[in-house]
């Protein structure tokens, strides 16, 4: 790993630059929450913010996108790719955890080419967080991001503590050389100090250990019931959830019934017909198997990687205040 | 690169109106280039896309023996199902796949093959039993099992009724069940063949044959409820679990892993069914929960 340091009063002129490698986008603060949206420049951002509402896996799995258009006359089906650079600026390490587990589902196995395209085309710059109550990620090992970054900054006192992560990370540093400087042991000492602070700013524990085996244990267990009767089923989890992937696939014609477009959109395990196949049988009929179900695909393994970061996102987001984190506490029987 | 999710096109070739709610489709792929790398397994599924209406996951019912040919055994149930029933010859769909991994036909190579079809299940077993036929000296004894409600409700009429005539010559003991006990067709079936067949639900067939359970290998396809008592017969004459396959139904909108919708089990064993499946033995299901 490359190290650099970045000075606070060359942020602005360092995001202006980022300008080159795409559309900037950044946190800015919109009401209570905060959301990535494109900046036009770094006084807009909010970086002292915990999550945003919705993770960047919005900009790689759109949360509505048309994938390709179909004429029946023309006997053609048509894929329609919007190619964009996209720089995404302030990331914290449990969403770029997150976007790993999806780069292995998405280009590992049989690749989306929407997905690839787009991460291909996205330049990834983290930013150092400070947990507040509803953050797990400690627990997980996804609070501090080892890599899938290009460029990660951690904050110091008088500027940040640049960890280059890629070739394009490298080249961005290598064109902006005017505003950053070599790393001082003086920097390196306080990198150390910051980050032995951080660790201990966690104050939400969730033990994994056996989780998933937990789990499995508890598939009759009466707390599925009990969390069931308060979900509202509206799946504000899954949206917000940085590993959350389901997608529906819908087709909309156009008035000469001939022509249209297929979209895909995000979709949610806790609606009733996530599981319905034609014919109208259920698989998970009541919201009983469908919260279970959710419960389980977040604690399995995807390869070494649970399919949760500790986001906090599905707890601070539901409505019906169920607490993720308390949910396995009481499958482990702890609670 | 290759984009998995947009369809290739195919044109109905051969129609079939098979019975009230089920019609066969013959499906040629227009590429040709596409055609001759196209290829598929016993077991494994289509993504079948109608314009503008949508795509639905369709079992093949064939083995490939003609390039680009594919067979399929659509049951009216849904929109896209609907949509395929009123396509005339010469119309064009929209296919990816061949998705799912397909039964292990050469692992069962050696062994004998007991086929048990409830209903619509017999679309996917045909084609498992189309290759074994056609590899037979690969295989010892062929069993195959169909259960049908009614003589209306019984899908490739033309080619049941010739195994159930004619099988052992043919290298395949048929047996045919059936739940309405009044249905003049079947009696009248029964009458003629009446070792191998009679009234009541698939499992009953159990009382007609002894399963030898040390080289047999089960194959089981058919609506949800039929798996657990199939399971129980084969595990009660001692078919070893991870002998026993069966395919699954979900709602498989990607084919590919990735929608989710398909997805059962536990923390310790999540599956997609379109990937990690639709064929999986007993031994999976063992232990991941909610697949049977």
């Amino acid at each position: 790993m490359q190290y650099v340091k970045l000075p606070k009063e060359n942020l602005d002129a360092f995001v202006e630059n980022l300008k080159a490698y795409g559309k900037v986008y950044g946190p800015i603060k919109i009401g209570e929450s905060h959301s990535f949206q494109e900046i036009k420049n770094s006084k807009e951002m909010d970086l002292d913010y915990t999550r945003t509402m919705i993770p960047p896996k919005k900009f790689f799995l759109k949360l509505k996108e048309r994938i390709f258009i179909f004429d029946e006359e023309k006997g053609e089906y048509e894929e329609t790719l919007e190619e964009g650079k996209t720089v995404v600026f302030g990331v914290h390490p449990c969403d770029i955890n997150a976007l790993k587990l999806m780069d292995k589902i998405y280009i590992d196995e049989t690749p989306d080419k929407y997905y690839k395209m787009r991460r291909e085309n996205a330049v990834i710059i983290g930013y150092s967080c400070h947990p507040d109550e509803y953050c797990f990620c400690q627990s997980l090992g996804t609070n501090y991001a080892m890599d899938g970054f290009d460029l990660f900054l951690h904050e110091l006192k008088d500027g940040f503590f640049v960890r280059i992560g890629s070739d394009m990370g490298n080249t961005i540093a290598s064109e902006n050389s005017e505003l950053i400087k070599e790393v001082k042991s003086s920097d390196i000492e306080e990198f150390r100090e910051v980050e032995r602070k951080r660790e201990e700013e966690y104050t939400l524990e969730l033990n994994i250990r056996g989780i998933t085996d937990m789990l499995c244990l508890a598939y009759e267990n009466d707390v599925w019931k009990e969390y069931a009767d308060r979900c509202f089923g509206c799946g504000s989890c899954n949206i917000v959830c940085p590993t959350c992937r389901c997608y529906d696939v819908v087709d909309n014609v156009n008035l000469n019934l001939k022509s249209g477009e297929r979209l895909r959109r995000l979709d949610s395990c806790m609606l009733r017909k996530h599981g319905l196949v034609a014919g109208g049988l259920n698989f998970r009929p009541t919201r009983i198997e469908r919260l279970r179900n959710r419960f389980n695909c977040k604690g399995s393994l995807k390869e070494d990687l649970l399919n949760c970061v500790g986001c906090g996102r599905c707890t601070v987001y539901c409505p019906s205040e169920i607490d993720y984190v308390e949910v396995l506490k009481k499958v482990r029987g702890e609670l | 690169m290759e984009n998995v999710l947009l369809p290739n096109l195919a044109k109905i070739v051969r129609t079939e109106k098979m019975t009230a709610i089920e019609r066969f489709l013959q499906a040629e792929v227009l590429d040709t280039k596409f055609a001759e790398v196209f290829d598929y397994k016993p077991g494994q599924f289509m993504e079948v896309s109608v314009m503008g209406v949508g795509e639905a996951p369709i079992s093949i019912c064939s083995i490939p023996t003609k390039k680009g040919l594919i067979d399929l055994c659509v049951r009216n149930v849904g929109r896209v199902t609907n949509a395929l029933h009123y396509l005339d010859i010469g119309s064009l769909v929209g296919i990816r796949g061949p998705y799912g991994n397909g039964f292990p036909m050469e692992e069962m190579e050696g062994s004998n093959l007991l086929l048990v079809a409830g209903g619509l299940g017999v679309a996917p077993l045909r084609s498992v039993l189309q290759y074994a036929l056609k590899n037979r000296a690969k295989y010892r004894d062929i069993t195959v099992f169909y259960g049908i409600r009614t003589y209306d409700t019984m899908l490739f009429r033309d080619e049941f009724y010739n195994l159930l005539a004619e099988g052992d010559k043919l290298g395949c003991k048929f047996f045919l069940s059936y739940e309405d006990s009044n249905d003049k067709q079947c009696l009248s079936l029964e009458a003629e063949h009446s070792s191998r067949c009679m009234t009541g639900v698939v499992t009953k067939l159990f009382e007609r044959i002894e399963v030898s359970p040390k080289d047999t290998y089960a194959i089981i396809c058919g609506p949800p409820i039929m798996y657990k008592f199939v399971v129980r017969e084969l595990t009660k004459g001692n078919v070893p679990p991870e002998k026993i396959y069966m395919t699954l139904e979900r709602r498989m909108k990607c084919g590919i892993g990735k929608c989710g919708h398909c997805i059962v089990g536990d923390g310790t064993s999540i599956k997609y069914v379109c990937k990690d499946g639709p064929v999986f033995t007993y031994w999976d299901a063992l232990h991941t929960k909610g697949m049977i």
